[in-house]
Protein backbone atom coordinates (compact mmCIF):
# COMPACT_ATOMS: atom_id res chain seq x y z
CA UNK A 1 0.00 0.00 0.00
CA UNK A 2 1.35 3.48 -1.08
CA UNK A 3 2.19 5.63 2.20
CA UNK A 4 0.18 8.70 2.74
CA UNK A 5 3.42 10.73 3.45
CA UNK A 6 6.83 9.33 2.35
CA UNK A 7 9.81 12.16 2.75
CA UNK A 8 13.34 10.99 1.70
CA UNK A 9 16.92 13.09 2.77
CA UNK A 10 14.96 16.49 2.51
CA UNK A 11 16.33 19.62 2.97
CA UNK A 12 15.17 23.19 3.05
CA UNK A 13 17.04 26.20 3.14
CA UNK A 14 15.61 29.87 3.43
CA UNK A 15 18.03 33.38 2.79
CA UNK A 16 21.25 30.79 3.12
CA UNK A 17 19.71 29.67 6.54
CA UNK A 18 19.09 26.06 6.99
CA UNK A 19 15.44 25.22 8.27
CA UNK A 20 15.30 21.79 7.86
CA UNK A 21 18.38 19.22 7.26
CA UNK A 22 17.96 15.50 6.28
CA UNK A 23 14.28 14.83 6.84
CA UNK A 24 13.08 11.28 6.64
CA UNK A 25 9.38 10.51 7.32
CA UNK A 26 6.78 7.71 6.37
CA UNK A 27 3.40 7.83 7.51
CA UNK A 28 1.10 4.83 6.73
CA UNK A 29 -2.68 5.12 5.63
CA UNK A 30 -5.18 5.75 8.46
CA UNK A 31 -3.02 7.70 11.21
CA UNK A 32 -3.18 10.41 13.36
CA UNK A 33 0.19 11.78 14.10
CA UNK A 34 0.81 14.29 15.71
CA UNK A 35 4.23 16.71 15.02
CA UNK A 36 5.92 17.92 17.93
CA UNK A 37 8.57 20.41 18.77
CA UNK A 38 9.55 23.62 20.13
CA UNK A 39 8.51 26.39 18.94
CA UNK A 40 11.18 27.24 15.44
CA UNK A 41 11.91 23.86 15.49
CA UNK A 42 10.66 23.53 12.24
CA UNK A 43 7.23 22.10 12.64
CA UNK A 44 5.56 25.01 10.64
CA UNK A 45 8.39 24.87 7.56
CA UNK A 46 8.07 21.06 7.55
CA UNK A 47 4.03 21.46 7.17
CA UNK A 48 4.72 24.14 4.15
CA UNK A 49 6.92 22.12 2.29
CA UNK A 50 4.43 18.52 2.40
CA UNK A 51 2.19 21.09 1.36
CA UNK A 52 3.99 22.27 -1.24
CA UNK A 53 4.18 25.73 -0.24
CA UNK A 54 7.72 26.14 0.33
CA UNK A 55 9.00 25.20 -2.86
CA UNK A 56 13.34 25.44 -2.81
CA UNK A 57 13.95 22.21 -0.74
CA UNK A 58 15.98 19.15 -2.17
CA UNK A 59 15.47 15.49 -2.09
CA UNK A 60 12.14 13.83 -2.56
CA UNK A 61 8.22 14.24 -0.90
CA UNK A 62 5.27 12.39 -1.76
CA UNK A 63 2.40 12.15 -0.61
CA UNK A 64 -0.01 9.26 -1.95
CA UNK A 65 2.45 8.60 -4.28
CA UNK A 66 2.73 12.05 -5.77
CA UNK A 67 5.66 14.05 -6.00
CA UNK A 68 5.13 16.68 -8.36
CA UNK A 69 3.60 20.09 -6.48
CA UNK A 70 0.54 19.91 -8.54
CA UNK A 71 -0.69 16.74 -8.16
CA UNK A 72 0.63 16.44 -4.86
CA UNK A 73 -1.34 19.35 -3.86
CA UNK A 74 -4.89 17.77 -5.18
CA UNK A 75 -4.34 14.72 -2.75
CA UNK A 76 -3.61 16.67 0.44
CA UNK A 77 -5.55 19.41 2.58
CA UNK A 78 -3.71 22.19 4.04
CA UNK A 79 -5.75 24.36 7.20
CA UNK A 80 -5.13 27.20 5.83
CA UNK A 81 -5.75 30.88 8.49
CA UNK A 82 -8.01 32.35 5.73
CA UNK A 83 -5.60 35.02 5.77
CA UNK A 84 -6.31 35.28 2.08
CA UNK A 85 -10.06 36.56 3.16
CA UNK A 86 -10.76 40.17 3.93
CA UNK A 87 -12.73 40.80 6.78
CA UNK A 88 -15.78 41.55 5.95
CA UNK A 89 -16.22 38.41 3.40
CA UNK A 90 -19.17 36.48 4.72
CA UNK A 91 -18.47 32.87 5.36
CA UNK A 92 -20.81 32.08 2.68
CA UNK A 93 -18.63 33.82 0.01
CA UNK A 94 -15.90 31.64 1.34
CA UNK A 95 -17.57 28.64 1.09
CA UNK A 96 -18.31 29.13 -2.39
CA UNK A 97 -14.52 29.81 -3.22
CA UNK A 98 -13.84 26.36 -1.62
CA UNK A 99 -16.13 24.93 -3.77
CA UNK A 100 -15.27 25.93 -6.54
CA UNK A 101 -11.29 25.79 -6.36
CA UNK A 102 -11.59 22.27 -4.68
CA UNK A 103 -13.29 19.78 -7.06
CA UNK A 104 -13.13 17.17 -4.09
CA UNK A 105 -15.16 19.73 -1.80
CA UNK A 106 -18.08 17.73 -0.50
CA UNK A 107 -20.71 20.11 0.21
CA UNK A 108 -22.96 17.54 2.02
CA UNK A 109 -19.94 16.75 4.07
CA UNK A 110 -19.71 20.72 5.05
CA UNK A 111 -23.42 20.61 5.58
CA UNK A 112 -22.95 18.25 8.00
CA UNK A 113 -19.99 20.03 9.43
CA UNK A 114 -21.37 23.18 9.84
CA UNK A 115 -24.46 21.78 11.47
CA UNK A 116 -22.41 19.78 14.51
CA UNK A 117 -20.02 22.80 14.81
CA UNK A 118 -22.74 25.65 15.02
CA UNK A 119 -21.76 27.46 11.70
CA UNK A 120 -23.71 30.68 11.00
CA UNK A 121 -22.71 31.12 7.14
CA UNK A 122 -24.19 34.90 7.59
CA UNK A 123 -21.46 36.11 9.89
CA UNK A 124 -19.00 37.89 8.60
CA UNK A 125 -15.06 36.87 9.33
CA UNK A 126 -13.89 39.61 10.90
CA UNK A 127 -16.57 38.83 13.59
CA UNK A 128 -15.88 35.16 14.33
CA UNK A 129 -14.15 34.28 18.11
CA UNK A 130 -10.87 32.20 17.69
CA UNK A 131 -12.69 29.19 18.78
CA UNK A 132 -15.33 29.70 16.06
CA UNK A 133 -12.64 30.62 13.45
CA UNK A 134 -10.36 27.08 13.92
CA UNK A 135 -13.89 25.17 14.04
CA UNK A 136 -14.67 27.14 10.50
CA UNK A 137 -10.86 26.30 9.42
CA UNK A 138 -11.33 22.43 10.45
CA UNK A 139 -14.82 22.39 8.79
CA UNK A 140 -13.59 23.47 5.26
CA UNK A 141 -10.42 21.84 5.50
CA UNK A 142 -12.05 18.51 6.11
CA UNK A 143 -14.52 18.94 3.76
CA UNK A 144 -12.17 17.93 1.55
CA UNK A 145 -11.35 14.25 0.59
CA UNK A 146 -8.02 13.68 0.49
CA UNK A 147 -5.35 11.02 1.43
CA UNK A 148 -3.47 13.38 3.76
CA UNK A 149 -4.24 16.12 6.08
CA UNK A 150 -2.42 18.68 7.31
CA UNK A 151 -3.37 20.39 10.47
CA UNK A 152 -1.09 23.28 12.11
CA UNK A 153 -1.82 23.80 15.51
CA UNK A 154 -5.28 23.84 14.96
CA UNK A 155 -5.99 24.30 19.03
CA UNK A 156 -3.80 27.43 19.34
CA UNK A 157 -5.76 29.73 21.63
CA UNK A 158 -8.96 28.05 21.70
CA UNK A 159 -11.17 26.93 24.26
CA UNK A 160 -11.79 23.45 25.82
CA UNK A 161 -15.15 23.50 25.01
CA UNK A 162 -14.55 24.07 21.00
CA UNK A 163 -11.49 22.23 20.78
CA UNK A 164 -13.43 18.99 22.18
CA UNK A 165 -15.64 19.08 19.56
CA UNK A 166 -12.74 19.97 16.70
CA UNK A 167 -11.30 16.26 18.38
CA UNK A 168 -14.91 14.93 17.99
CA UNK A 169 -15.06 16.24 14.58
CA UNK A 170 -11.51 14.49 13.39
CA UNK A 171 -12.97 11.30 14.77
CA UNK A 172 -16.09 11.30 12.69
CA UNK A 173 -15.56 12.30 9.47
CA UNK A 174 -11.86 11.23 8.85
CA UNK A 175 -12.01 8.21 6.62
CA UNK A 176 -10.40 5.34 7.35
CA UNK A 177 -7.57 5.46 5.02
CA UNK A 178 -7.02 9.52 5.74
CA UNK A 179 -3.84 10.21 7.74
CA UNK A 180 -3.84 13.21 9.83
CA UNK A 181 -0.41 15.01 10.69
CA UNK A 182 -1.50 17.36 13.13
CA UNK A 183 1.23 19.83 14.59
CA UNK A 184 1.51 21.22 18.10
CA UNK A 185 4.16 22.27 20.78
CA UNK A 186 2.43 20.39 23.83
CA UNK A 187 0.36 17.40 23.58
CA UNK A 188 -1.69 16.69 26.75
CA UNK A 189 -4.92 17.75 25.24
CA UNK A 190 -4.88 15.40 22.05
CA UNK A 191 -2.61 12.59 23.37
CA UNK A 192 -5.63 10.16 23.78
CA UNK A 193 -6.43 10.42 20.05
CA UNK A 194 -2.93 9.78 18.57
CA UNK A 195 -1.73 6.98 16.62
CA UNK A 196 1.93 8.22 16.63
CA UNK A 197 4.21 10.77 17.66
CA UNK A 198 6.89 12.41 15.88
CA UNK A 199 9.40 14.68 17.25
CA UNK A 200 10.96 17.95 15.97
CA UNK A 201 14.17 19.25 16.65
CA UNK A 202 17.00 21.33 15.67
CA UNK A 203 15.71 21.63 12.19
CA UNK A 204 15.41 17.54 11.92
CA UNK A 205 13.23 14.83 13.27
CA UNK A 206 14.74 13.20 16.14
CA UNK A 207 12.14 10.40 16.32
CA UNK A 208 8.78 8.93 15.34
CA UNK A 209 6.71 6.37 18.10
CA UNK A 210 3.88 4.95 18.04
CA UNK A 211 1.94 6.39 21.13
CA UNK A 212 1.21 3.03 23.08
CA UNK A 213 4.61 2.22 23.14
CA UNK A 214 5.52 5.00 24.84
CA UNK A 215 2.53 3.71 26.95
CA UNK A 216 4.03 0.34 26.93
CA UNK A 217 6.95 1.41 28.95
CA UNK A 218 4.76 3.12 31.89
CA UNK A 219 5.69 6.95 30.57
CA UNK A 220 3.04 9.16 29.14
CA UNK A 221 3.63 10.84 25.84
CA UNK A 222 3.75 14.53 27.00
CA UNK A 223 6.81 13.40 29.91
CA UNK A 224 8.41 11.69 26.90
CA UNK A 225 8.41 14.21 24.67
CA UNK A 226 9.69 16.80 27.64
CA UNK A 227 12.49 14.29 28.37
CA UNK A 228 13.43 14.75 24.76
CA UNK A 229 13.74 18.27 24.86
CA UNK A 230 15.05 18.21 28.58
CA UNK A 231 18.86 18.21 28.14
CA UNK A 232 18.50 21.59 26.88
CA UNK A 233 17.53 22.85 30.22
CA UNK B 1 -14.03 8.92 29.81
CA UNK B 2 -10.95 10.12 31.75
CA UNK B 3 -7.54 8.00 30.36
CA UNK B 4 -4.18 7.51 32.32
CA UNK B 5 -1.60 8.57 29.68
CA UNK B 6 0.73 5.98 31.30
CA UNK B 7 -1.19 2.85 30.29
CA UNK B 8 -1.58 2.09 26.85
CA UNK B 9 -5.13 3.20 25.83
CA UNK B 10 -5.93 -0.01 23.95
CA UNK B 11 -5.68 -1.94 27.31
CA UNK B 12 -8.01 1.08 28.93
CA UNK B 13 -10.65 0.50 26.55
CA UNK B 14 -10.84 -3.57 26.98
CA UNK B 15 -10.74 -2.68 30.60
CA UNK B 16 -13.59 -0.16 30.25
CA UNK B 17 -15.61 -2.76 28.23
CA UNK B 18 -14.95 -5.37 30.41
CA UNK B 19 -16.57 -3.34 33.31
CA UNK B 20 -19.79 -2.89 31.30
CA UNK B 21 -20.52 -6.28 30.19
CA UNK B 22 -19.76 -7.74 33.63
CA UNK B 23 -21.88 -4.12 35.52
CA UNK B 24 -24.38 -5.13 32.98
CA UNK B 25 -24.51 -1.77 30.74
CA UNK B 26 -23.67 -4.46 27.71
CA UNK B 27 -25.01 -7.97 28.57
CA UNK B 28 -24.34 -11.23 27.78
CA UNK B 29 -25.40 -11.34 23.84
CA UNK B 30 -25.79 -7.70 23.11
CA UNK B 31 -24.22 -5.87 20.48
CA UNK B 32 -21.62 -3.37 21.48
CA UNK B 33 -21.97 0.09 19.53
CA UNK B 34 -20.00 0.25 16.48
CA UNK B 35 -15.96 1.54 16.01
CA UNK B 36 -16.75 4.63 15.31
CA UNK B 37 -19.52 5.10 17.76
CA UNK B 38 -17.14 3.90 20.46
CA UNK B 39 -14.33 6.07 19.27
CA UNK B 40 -16.45 9.45 19.55
CA UNK B 41 -18.24 8.44 22.82
CA UNK B 42 -14.61 7.95 23.93
CA UNK B 43 -12.35 10.42 22.19
CA UNK B 44 -10.10 7.88 21.52
CA UNK B 45 -8.73 6.68 17.67
CA UNK B 46 -10.67 4.17 16.09
CA UNK B 47 -7.60 1.97 15.36
CA UNK B 48 -7.30 1.76 18.97
CA UNK B 49 -10.91 1.26 19.57
CA UNK B 50 -10.33 -1.63 16.66
CA UNK B 51 -6.80 -3.07 18.60
CA UNK B 52 -8.87 -3.07 21.78
CA UNK B 53 -11.67 -5.10 20.17
CA UNK B 54 -9.63 -7.65 18.30
CA UNK B 55 -7.99 -8.64 21.45
CA UNK B 56 -11.04 -8.84 22.91
CA UNK B 57 -12.32 -11.08 20.11
CA UNK B 58 -9.50 -12.99 20.54
CA UNK B 59 -10.32 -13.77 23.98
CA UNK B 60 -13.81 -14.96 22.98
CA UNK B 61 -15.29 -12.03 25.21
CA UNK B 62 -16.41 -10.66 21.95
CA UNK B 63 -18.07 -11.92 18.88
CA UNK B 64 -17.81 -10.65 15.63
CA UNK B 65 -20.78 -11.49 13.32
CA UNK B 66 -20.04 -10.80 9.73
CA UNK B 67 -21.72 -7.50 8.29
CA UNK B 68 -23.77 -7.32 11.94
CA UNK B 69 -20.86 -5.92 14.72
CA UNK B 70 -19.65 -7.03 17.92
CA UNK B 71 -21.51 -9.25 20.80
CA UNK B 72 -21.02 -9.93 23.87
CA UNK B 73 -20.50 -13.61 24.41
CA UNK B 74 -23.13 -15.82 25.83
CA UNK B 75 -20.78 -18.09 27.41
CA UNK B 76 -21.22 -18.02 31.02
CA UNK B 77 -18.01 -19.96 31.96
CA UNK B 78 -16.33 -17.00 29.95
CA UNK B 79 -18.51 -14.14 31.68
CA UNK B 80 -17.67 -15.72 35.07
CA UNK B 81 -14.35 -15.28 34.32
CA UNK B 82 -14.16 -12.42 33.09
CA UNK B 83 -15.68 -10.89 36.39
CA UNK B 84 -13.30 -12.97 38.57
CA UNK B 85 -10.51 -11.22 36.20
CA UNK B 86 -12.05 -7.75 37.53
CA UNK B 87 -12.38 -8.94 41.03
CA UNK B 88 -9.02 -9.82 40.97
CA UNK B 89 -7.91 -6.72 39.68
CA UNK B 90 -9.52 -4.36 42.21
CA UNK B 91 -8.55 -6.92 45.06
CA UNK B 92 -4.81 -6.96 44.21
CA UNK B 93 -5.03 -3.06 43.77
CA UNK B 94 -6.54 -3.15 47.99
CA UNK B 95 -3.75 -5.87 49.27
CA UNK B 96 -1.25 -3.44 47.75
CA UNK B 97 -2.96 -0.40 48.86
CA UNK B 98 -3.18 -2.05 52.33
CA UNK B 99 0.69 -3.76 52.15
CA UNK B 100 1.75 0.36 51.55
CA UNK B 101 -0.14 1.27 54.98
CA UNK B 102 1.69 -1.47 56.86
CA UNK B 103 -0.85 -4.07 57.03
CA UNK B 104 0.21 -7.54 56.93
CA UNK B 105 -1.39 -10.38 54.67
CA UNK B 106 -2.95 -12.59 57.65
CA UNK B 107 -4.64 -9.25 59.11
CA UNK B 108 -6.67 -8.18 56.10
CA UNK B 109 -9.41 -10.62 56.74
CA UNK B 110 -9.49 -9.57 60.36
CA UNK B 111 -9.77 -5.86 59.61
CA UNK B 112 -12.49 -6.24 56.86
CA UNK B 113 -14.16 -8.14 59.09
CA UNK B 114 -13.69 -5.40 61.11
CA UNK B 115 -14.21 -2.55 59.56
CA UNK B 116 -18.04 -4.20 57.71
CA UNK B 117 -19.22 -4.68 61.36
CA UNK B 118 -18.56 -1.15 62.32
CA UNK B 119 -20.35 0.02 59.13
CA UNK B 120 -22.70 -2.32 58.75
CA UNK B 121 -25.44 0.26 57.84
CA UNK B 122 -23.64 1.49 54.51
CA UNK B 123 -24.59 0.51 51.31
Amino acid sequence: MTASLSIKHMNYHKNRQAILTDVNLTLATGKIVALLGANGAGKTSLMRVIAGLAKNYRGEVAVAGKTELAQRKKVLAFNENLQGFSKSEKLANILSFYVAVYPDFDEERFNQLQEFMDLDLNQRLGQLSRGIKAKLVIALTFSRQVPLYLLDEPFSGIDVMSRKKIINSILLWKGEEATILLSDHFVDEIAQVLDEVVIIKERTILCHVPADQIRERGETVSTYYEAQYEEDM
Amino acid sequence: MEFKDNIPIYLQIEQYLYRQIVQGQLPAGTKIPSVRRLAVDLTVNVNTVQRALQQMNANGILITKRGEGNFVTEDEVLLAKTKQHLLDMELQRFTEQMRQLGVKRNHLVEILTHYLEEHIDDR
